[in-house]
């Protein structure tokens, strides 16, 4: 006995076990965080394989395991019929819509962080601060006016009005500016003035500067930027389903809210595959490019 | 630094430039819709069929994911006879996105597959046009067809009719219960044999439940005695329904009932045999079916008020008011689908009893005429618009009784009183005598039901006083209304809507009122 | 040295070059495009949006002429986009919350009226009319009528009299089975699908304009009908022709004195009305307390809890070299991955009291389960738990790279100094973490405060308050109230009138916490000093 506790009492002194332990422990600690964070995933997985569809009875190994779900979502199933259902479409314009808003946005913000980070004017911190303020305001309850105003535009420029993608790319580049300008303007002021001025002092102009010099050096921001704003269009349900009429110009989100009404419960298992299809592209996207994203968030806000 | 802006302008430019472009390419495609119209004039009437090449317009309509495929199957017929192209467009929320969208010009001509207790608000904004059946009007359910109307006028065309049903598992039980306490002492007894989890499956709190509701008394709204609902007259805390939401929280005690009283998942238990009742509708027929639990449907067990009923609903079809095609919308409804083909295919994929008669009257379901013997008695689901107050309440009122918050008698009279404020009038009670004189004694205007510088007070006497008010000389009109509106309003000798009471003022004196609610007399005191 | 004083916003030296002349030939175009654009709106009727697209039109030509809008051009694109799609629908809200935009006033006053001018009415002695379509090469209409009374048949064209007509006459074809002519000179008869096809034929009116005129009406009816509503713009009265009652506009409704009202109403300005309803009606206020208390505390767990786990888990699985650190890290951003909408979903179904997952799981392995749907307390813990779950990985990805950045400089001082593991946590690490992410934090903070998503779809905002005067649940916040009062079917029916008019008052009170917060965290300061 005594020998077990001198031998342990050594061990624990040792500092080398003391950090085995604690490695142990935080491994203990990740297997319960990786189970509470993958669970309700697993669960996706599991309902979208169970034939027999209901919340009710599902297990996570499903006792009725099968495809019958991707059929249907495929239009495979021929007993059961959504009438017009392209979930392909709905896909390709999500990854449209959000690759064009995000491309779009990220240049309109990136652009215009120059002017703020580099340039000195009147007007620099309201601009900055309103650009805060206005994203504060509860866009759900302003969804009406959206909703009047694109469909007026459309009445005299129809490709830019309701049911268009050009329209909704619209609404959404009106927020790119907000919180995404501090993250790129943060950033960008930890990149040393002494290289643009020395650039200026050799002949080069603002936007030389900008492009040459200033872009490179801000990759991990525009990814980061890009990412998420990637993924809050791709994700964005209210703004879409009111702007878009035609099951033909859903997007995937609107498209998968289709399951969810009406029988639910019916279709439960379709909406489960659905929305795991649909969650791969984003997942294969971070994965891709975690590394960039941590490094690009925590600069802007740090602020050298 | 010039560069970049030229840059920048390009871009814009471009992007603006785009936007023209694309109206421009749009532009020639639309020129067609109106010619077209025109243009077929020289064929002859025969045969148009093969001749109509590009569609001389559209008719959009709006439908659900069971019927939307059904529709599809009309679109070649329906452009070689008509050379209007039918576009047939999937909508999971059909009556909001056609409140939203209907208003701007973007709506669909015909919304298929709407309630007709949402009907009422509809024509009330404006949005949906009158039907004429024609003679087509003979081939539908005359009970249908009325709750279609409003004013006199019909504003929808309906497709099927469906009601709640009371269901057993054949397995474990043989004879239906007759009574509520059948159905306790049926379930308790395979609940000790442990066969079963609970006594009942129980889907909802308040739609679904209101086959008890009845059976104990209780009642939604009252009707007057044209049989009209009356919006003042709401059951939601009549003692039958207090009797109803006791039973319940009871067995939810006892452990007879579950305590989730969701859908699908109570489905969920009769299906697997855990429950051997439910009360379901027409829409799940399907999945029992597919569940293979053996099941036979029956009537609503009886309570202390009799046996229950059902709310009933009618599935109806719209036509937009803004609808540019209302005619050619109407002759589709009428020739394409009020024909046998489509309303039997519209039966047999909603699974709900035909509002059309040649197909009803061909219905051989057992499962679906049990339906109709459940449904009998149905009252139609009230379509005022006070309804829409009263959901959220009486649903949460329900909740909190049975999860133990309230007891019931507390939850359902608080429920009650929050519908009676929302029904919208906090003027509730108010006497007025709106007139011509108003605006002179501190009203807004004249003729305001609602100005409280001329509501009358209940004096002593029993009767209502307002006044004296100081009016100068004239000739002058008044009325009595209730509760700060119009609704209900009195006349010259007391007559319901009749003409105004006139009165004159030799010079400027004062003016007394006082009103009789017995007789509904107004008496006009002039000094 | 130019080009040193553009950074400073100064002017530039003007030249003149290709880039220049492009340029003015750009914004010309730009110009005529805009003005284009102004015209057709206000000829469409759109005041607002001509307004609103001047101002940025008149901006551009300012920004791109004048020198001092220089760094204003950097800018132009994105300010655009934010005043046509963000600015200006806030305006637009404003001006709602002015009127009674909703059910019963969801048009336009121009909508509205052109509806009433068309209602039609068939005065007593006025007949009704079987109808049959012939239609000339020219595109002219013929109407073969049938009286539904008395059998009696005419023809009627546009702007000819009606006239009494028998199959057979001169220029009319012989009678089919039916009794209709098969054929009328210089026409050919029409199926009714044929005649209804075309979307003119209701409007067109049959015989002498003020004589007798014929309308089709119906599918399968045409009649005498008369107009029934003359509107009078000088007055903005309508009056019935029928009886002659005449209809004031009252707040959106045409009305008479006595309280007839034509359907539909149209939207009108209603003043102050939905702000003072607001403050007085009882079945708004009831619940406010709860719920604003709710709201405050909603986000302030949510903020803490995830980055509390953010943080924990940055700073466990930080360290160089750490066993299977990178799938430990991948793993933990699965929830980031799938979109919030989905996943919210998913959650609802896991936390259902009776049948789901997580209750089936806890009754089988501690024998009780708490009622996350019914129990006040449960359902905001189901929804911290939820929202946790949502939030953590953005937290530990940002914490993660903050914590990189922190000098290790400063650690070694510290270590030198004999500071313990918790003293350097507390004293250190946090303060510099909290300087850096703090501003995220409150984003973070202010998206959670009207996180609409979370609360409407995982539990509706349920479980009800008992003995609040209107549909409101524990976990509800405003911005969820708000939706269910004015949007939602179960409510009041549509206002968008009162939605806008809270939604106004919630703006001011997040704007206000926003103010608050980021003077609180210096972060203006740092606007204004950090160059």
């Amino acid at each position: 006995m005594s020998n077990i506790a001198q031998t342990y009492k050594r061990l624990r002194s040792s500092q080398k076990f003391q950090k085995r332990f604690g490695v142990a422990i935080r491994l203990i600690i990740a297997v319960i965080l990786i189970a509470f964070s993958i669970f309700p995933v697993l669960w996706i997985v599991s309902a979208s394989f169970d034939n027999a569809n209901s919340l009710a009875t599902q297990s996570l190994i499903p006792a009725n395991a099968g495809i019958k779900n991707y059929q249907r979502l495929f239009n495979l199933d021929p007993n059961f019929s959504f009438g017009e259902l392209n979930y392909w479409t709905w896909l390709w314009n999500s990854i449209k819509v959000s690759g064009i808003n995000t491309v779009l946005g990220v240049s309109i913000t990136t652009i215009a962080a120059y002017a703020f980070s580099r340039l000195r004017f009147k007007g620099r911190v309201p601009i900055l601060k309103s650009l805060l303020l206005i994203q504060v305001f509860p866009n759900l309850l302003a969804l009406v006016a959206v909703f009047t105003l694109v469909s007026s535009i459309g009445n005299i420029v129809p490709a830019l009005g309701l049911n268009t993608h050009t329209g909704l790319i619209m609404v959404y580049l009106g927020g790119s500016m907000g919180m995404n300008i501090w993250l790129v303007k943060g950033y960008m002021d930890t990149i040393p003035r002494d290289i643009d001025e020395s650039a200026h002092v050799d002949g080069a102009n603002d936007w030389q500067v900008f492009t040459k010099l200033i872009l490179p050096l801000m990759r991990p921001i525009l990814v980061t930027i890009g990412i998420l704003s990637f993924i809050g269009t791709y994700g964005d349900f209210l703004m879409a389903r009111v702007l878009l009429n035609d099951s033909s110009k859903y997007t995937l989100m609107v498209g998968l809210q289709l399951f969810t009404a009406g029988q639910f419960d019916k279709k439960w298992g379709v909406f489960a595959a659905g929305a795991l299809i649909g969650a791969l592209p984003i997942m294969l996207l971070y994965f891709l490019l975690q590394d960039q994203i941590v490094g690009g968030l925590t600069r802007g806000a740090v602020k050298g | 630094m010039k560069k970049s802006f030229t840059l920048l302008a390009v871009f814009l430019i471009a992007s603006l430039l785009l936007g023209a472009c694309a109206q421009a390419t749009e532009a020639p495609t639309e020129v067609p819709t109106e010619a077209p119209t025109e243009a077929p004039t020289e064929e002859p009437t025969e045969a148009p069929t093969e001749e109509v090449v590009e569609p001389a317009g559209k008719l959009v309509v709006w439908a659900d994911d069971t019927r939307a495929p059904i529709l599809d199957t009309l679109k070649e017929d329906f452009l070689a006879q008509t050379g209007v192209e039918l576009e047939v467009v999937l909508k999971s929320a059909l009556r909001d996105d056609f409140q939203l969208y209907a208003p701007v010009g973007e709506g669909p001509d015909i919304l298929f597959g709407i309630p007709h207790d949402q009907v009422a608000t509809m024509v009330a904004n404006g949005l949906i046009a009158s039907v004429d059946l024609g003679n087509k009007a003979q081939d539908f359910v005359q009970s249908a067809l009325d709750a279609c109307i409003y004013d006199g006028v019909l504003y929808c065309m309906p497709y099927a009719t469906e009601n709640l049903a009371f269901f057993y598992n054949t397995e474990l039980v043989e004879e239906p219960p007759a009574t509520w306490d059948d159905v306790v002492t049926i379930g308790e007894a395979l609940k000790e044999e442990e066969k079963v989890d609970y006594i009942m499956s129980v889907t909802g709190t308040t739609y679904d439940l209101y086959p008890l509701f009845t059976a104990f008394g209780g009642y939604i709204f009252g009707k007057d005695a044209n049989g009209n609902w009356n919006d003042q007259d709401l059951g939601v805390d009549s003692p039958g329904m207090i009797a109803a939401v006791e039973w319940l929280v009871g067995n939810v005690e006892k452990g007879n009932l579950p305590t989730d009283w969701d859908w699908a998942n109570n489905h969920a238990l009769f299906e697997t045999g855990k429950t051997p009742f439910i009360m379901a509708g027409p829409w799940a027929l399907d999945r029992i079916r597919e569940s293979g639990i053996p099941y036979a449907i029956t009537n609503f067990p009886a309570g202390p008020a009799g046996e229950g009923y059902p709310f009933s609903g009618v599935q109806t079809i719209l036509i937009n008011a803004q609808s540019e095609n209302k005619l050619l919308a109407e002759t589709f409804l009428i020739d394409y689908v009020a024909t046998e083909e489509i309303m039997t295919a519209l039966y047999e994929k909603g699974q709900r009893p035909s509002a059309y008669l040649p197909v009803l009257e061909k219905l051989d379901d057992p499962d679906l005429l049990a339906f109709g013997e459940a449904g009998r008695n149905a009252t139609p689901m009230p379509a005022i618009p006070a309804m829409g107050s009263v959901w959220t309440s009486w649903d949460s009122a329900v909740v909190l009784a049975r999860d133990g918050k309230m007891t019931p008698e507390e939850a359902l009279k608080d429920a009650g009183e929050k519908i009676r404020n929302l029904i919208a009038n906090p003027l509730y009670g108010m006497v007025n005598v709106p007139g011509s004189y108003q605006s002179q004694v501190g009203c807004d205007g004249d003729w305001l039901p609602e100005c409280a510088a001329t509501a009358m007070a209940k004096g002593e006497d029993g009767k209502w006083h307002s006044g004296p008010f100081e009016l100068k000389a004239g000739d002058y009109e008044v009325k009595v209304a209730l509760d700060g509106s119009w609704t209900v309003n009195y006349g010259s000798d007391g007559k319901q809507d009749g003409p105004n009471y006139t009165f004159t003022l030799e010079s400027d004196g004062t003016v007394e009122f006082i009103y009789d609610e017995d007789t509904h007399m107004l008496e006009i005191v002039i000094e | 040295m130019a080009i040193a004083d553009s950074s400073e916003g100064k002017p530039v030296p003007k030249k003149f070059s290709l880039t220049t002349v492009l340029w003015k030939i750009l914004i010309l175009a730009f110009d005529a495009l805009g003005i284009w654009f102004i015209v057709q709106a206000i000829s469409l009727g759109y005041v607002e949006l001509a307004i609103i697209v001047g101002i940025i039109v008149v901006g551009f030509n300012i920004i791109f002429t004048l020198d001092k809008g220089y760094p204003f051009r950097w800018m132009a694109l994105g300010l655009a986009f934010l005043v046509m799609f963000n600015i200006y629908p806030i305006f637009f809200t404003m001006y709602i919350s002015f009127t009674n935009y909703g059910d019963g006033h969801l048009l336009t006053k121009k909508q509205a009226l052109a509806q009433i001018q068309k209602v039609t009415y068939l005065p007593e002695d006025a007949k009704t009319y079987s109808w049959t379509a012939y239609r000339s090469p020219e595109g002219n209409y013929a109407l073969w009528l049938v009286d539904n009374a008395d059998g009696q048949t005419y023809l009627a064209k546009p702007g000819e009299e009606i006239v009494p007509a028998q199959p057979g006459d001169p220029g009319i074809g012989e009678a089919d089975t039916k009794g209709i002519p098969v054929s009328l000179e210089g026409y050919t008869r029409l199926t009714t699908l044929q005649a209804v096809a075309n979307k003119e034929l209701s409007n067109i009116m049959f015989g002498i304009e003020g004589e007798k005129t014929v309308q089709v009406r119906t599918s399968n009816e045409a009649a005498e009908l008369k107009l029934r509503f003359v509107y009078d713009e000088a007055t903005d009265t309508v009056i019935d022709q029928s009886n002659g009652d005449i209809y004031f506009n009252k707040e959106g409704t045409f009305t008479t004195k006595d309280g007839k009202t034509i359907s539909p109403g149209f939207r009108a300005m209603v003043g102050w009305k939905n702000f003072q309803e607001v403050f007085n009606s009882p079945a708004l206020r009831g619940p406010l307390i709860t719920m604003l208390i709710w709201n405050f505390i909603f986000p302030t767990l949510s903020v803490l809890t995830t980055f509390a786990l953010g943080l924990a888990i940055s700073i466990m699985y930080n360290e160089e070299g750490f066993p299977l650190k990178k799938p430990i890290r991948t793993l933990l951003l699965i929830p980031y991955t799938i979109p919030s909408v989905i996943s919210i979903l998913i959650w609802r179904g896991m936390f259902n009291t009776e049948f789901g997952v997580i209750n089936r799981m806890l009754i089988d392995i501690i024998g009780v389960a708490p009622r996350w749907t019914s129990e006040p307390f449960w359902a905001r813990t189901a929804v911290i738990i939820v929202n946790l779950w949502l939030g953590f990985p953005y937290m530990m990805l940002i914490t993660s790279g903050a914590l990189q950045s922190i000098p290790s400089e400063i650690y070694e001082a510290a270590e030198v100094d004999g500071a313990s593991g918790w003293q350097r946590f507390w004293k250190i690490t946090l303060p510099l973490l909290l300087v850096s992410v703090g501003p995220l934090l409150i984003a973070s903070y202010i998206f959670n405060f009207n996180n609409f998503n979370l609360i409407y779809l995982l539990l509706g905002g349920g479980p009800p308050i008992p003995g609040a005067a209107t549909q409101a649940g524990y976990t509800d916040i405003l911005i969820s109230y708000i939706y269910n009062l004015a949007f939602a079917p179960g409510g009041r029916g549509v206002r968008y009138g009162l939605a806008s008019a809270m939604s106004m008052m919630l703006f001011i009170i997040v704007g206000a916490i926003t103010l608050f917060q980021y003077r609180f965290t210096n972060m203006w300061e740092e606007v204004s000093e950090n160059v």
